[in-house]
């Protein structure tokens, strides 16, 4: 399996595909990434040279912020909305959504799993 | 540059003025304001608001991290005590 930038190996898809497989690129980096080294998009990760290789790294060495930087990144936005005790920092520190979204339902994904109120009956329940 | 960008931060005139004022008499006392969706200016770092929460003001000291953020997101208007409690509801 080919490597770029030290530990990411993406298997036997297309280099196009595979690419995404490295945090912080999508389909559309992926497709930028190709088109610039000038690698065929269509091509087998497996089959991709050395060469071809060592273009997409610079590339992204250069250019963009991946993996471990850009993860550090985000942490550094999420702690300085935290320090600054704001809104958006408050809803951080709770774990709720961020972005104005209701709770009342939903809100699963940053809740994390249903946590069951023992005795809480439904509302028709209480008349 | 998406439309808001073109307009320009707001910056509630009233406090913006009373900020000016400070600097120019180099004091340093809280603003009290209502102005919750004034921007935060580079000017307005290392001074205390007092921006209302619609129940009372409170008090938020500008640092520098803050600028670009509105003076409302410092002073939450809701207060969440909890759910339930002993027994829970009858």
């Amino acid at each position: 399996m080919p490597r770029l930038l030290g530990v990411d190996i993406p298997n036997d898809r297309v280099a196009e595909v595979s690419l995404t497989y490295l945090y912080g690129v999508g389909p559309k980096t992926a497709r930028d990434l190709c088109r610039k080294a000038g690698v065929d998009p269509r091509k087998l990760a497996r089959e991709l040279v050395e060469d071809e290789l060592g273009r997409l790294a610079a590339l992204l060495e250069r250019d963009y912020t991946v993996e471990g930087p850009l993860r550090r990144q985000v942490n550094q936005n999420i702690s300085r909305l935290r320090d600054i005790s704001c809104y958006r920092g408050q809803r951080h520190r709770r774990g709720l959504p961020v972005r104005g979204q209701r709770t009342r339902t939903n809100a699963r994904t940053r809740k994390g799993p249903r946590k069951t109120v023992a005795g809480k009956k439904g509302v028709k329940d209480l008349r | 540059m998406s439309r808001s960008l073109k307009k320009g931060p707001y910056v509630d005139p009233k406090v913006f003025r009373k900020v000016q004022l400070q600097i120019e008499s180099s004091r340093n006392e809280p603003i009290t304001t209502w102005a919750r969706s004034c921007t935060v200016v580079p000017e307005f770092v290392g001074r205390t608001f007092m921006v209302h929460n619609g129940k009372i003001h409170v008090k938020v000291f500008i640092t520098e991290d803050m600028v670009g953020h509105k003076l409302g997101e410092f002073s939450p208007t809701r207060t969440f005590r909890g759910h339930g409690g002993k027994g829970g509801k009858k």
